[in-house]
């Protein structure tokens, strides 16, 4: 089956469920995807309606994650009533389009505890040693 | 394999199987090691979950709020668009239309120019090559012509000589009066003996005839 076009060939039904969701376009090891509006109930292999932006996960060499935004097409898919997916909610928070998600804090406050009591674990370590 | 067109234009939902790499399909049960198995429940301290309660109701506050703004924008927007097409935008297209018509016609006039000159040039190259065409013709039919009459002059020069039915009797008694003969002998020195009736002398003979 041949991998379906990135924008503009999805058949929609007006008043169907859409939601703006990552779809990943990228190969093995190698993910990529892109912002999509599709209708809520279709699979991610299915043609979409229209493509919003792209995310690429992988840091590239200046170690950023670049993301890519259509800022009016996406403040028209809103004002359709269009649901936002969290790890989409994620990055729209991050890019200030959105109130930053409650993810991201959980995820933040979680890796500083972490490292705080990987940092004492070690100060112990050491200590005793 | 059924195309994705058919499979979204159908209206009773379809099961496919679409091919994710190590995933077991649907209708496979449990395996008979996980039956029993009860997945640990992540640990959330109160204090956590009372934080991520508040931050969530926050956020959907908030969304809800954007949400609603976006909507009755869209809604202004449309309104707007539909109020504008009545008088206001009309007469903005309307503009518009006349000042591309008048840069049209201005690029018109400068390209009708331009089209004049390269076709006058190429008209001149155009006489240029057929002239010259032409007068390499001419010159190659002179020359044929030339060729041609030179021949014609020399055959005639020829046919003086020639044996016609008027002059048959005579030519015959001519030559029957002095016939040629083209026969020879030749010797091993390469001395040639004209004629079949020649006298030759054997030199061998002379020098024996000596002593």
């Amino acid at each position: 089956m041949p991998v379906p076009p990135a924008s503009g060939t999805g058949r929609y039904y007006a008043l169907a469920a859409k939601s703006i969701r990552l779809i990943r376009q990228g190969c093995t090891n190698r993910p990529f995807f892109h912002i999509s509006v599709t209708q809520r109930k279709r699979l991610n292999s299915q043609p979409v309606i229209e493509q919003l932006g792209s995310y690429d996960p992988m840091p590239n060499m200046n170690n950023e994650k670049l993301v890519a935004l259509n800022l009016e097409r996406l403040k028209f898919w809103l004002g359709q009533g269009a649901h936002v997916t969290p790890p989409v909610a994620e990055l729209l928070g991050l890019s200030g389009f959105f109130p930053i998600h409650p993810r991201s804090y959980m995820t933040a406050w979680r890796n500083r505890r972490a490292e705080k009591e990987r940092l004492e674990k070690e100060e112990t370590a050491q200590s005793t040693s | 394999m059924m195309s994705q067109r058919y499979s979204l234009r159908c209206s009773f939902p379809l099961i496919i199987q679409i091919a994710e790499a190590h995933r077991k399909p649907r209708w496979l049960p449990i395996a008979k090691s996980k039956i029993y198995r009860i997945p640990k429940r992540p640990e959330i301290s109160q204090e956590e979950r009372l934080e991520l309660r508040r931050i969530n109701n926050n956020y959907n506050t908030k969304m809800r709020a954007i949400r609603r703004f976006y909507a009755e924008e869209w809604v202004r927007e449309k309104s707007t668009l539909e109020s504008a097409t009545s008088e206001m935008s009309q007469r903005l297209e309307a503009d518009e239309w006349l000042r591309c018509e008048e840069l049209n016609e201005m690029w018109n006039k400068t390209i009708a120019a331009e089209r004049e000159e390269r076709r006058a040039q190429e008209l001149t190259i155009m006489e240029e090559y057929s002239l010259a065409r032409m007068e390499a013709k001419d010159k190659d039919l002179r020359e044929r012509i030339s060729k041609a009459s030179a021949k014609i002059r020399k055959e005639k020069e020829l046919c003086t000589t020639f044996v016609t039915p008027e002059n048959l009797e005579e030519t015959i008694d001519r030559i029957l009066s002095n016939t040629v003969d083209y026969n020879f002998a030749i010797d091993l020195k390469g001395n040639t003996y004209q004629g079949r009736d020649s006298n030759i002398q054997n030199e061998d003979k002379k020098i024996q005839a000596s002593n």
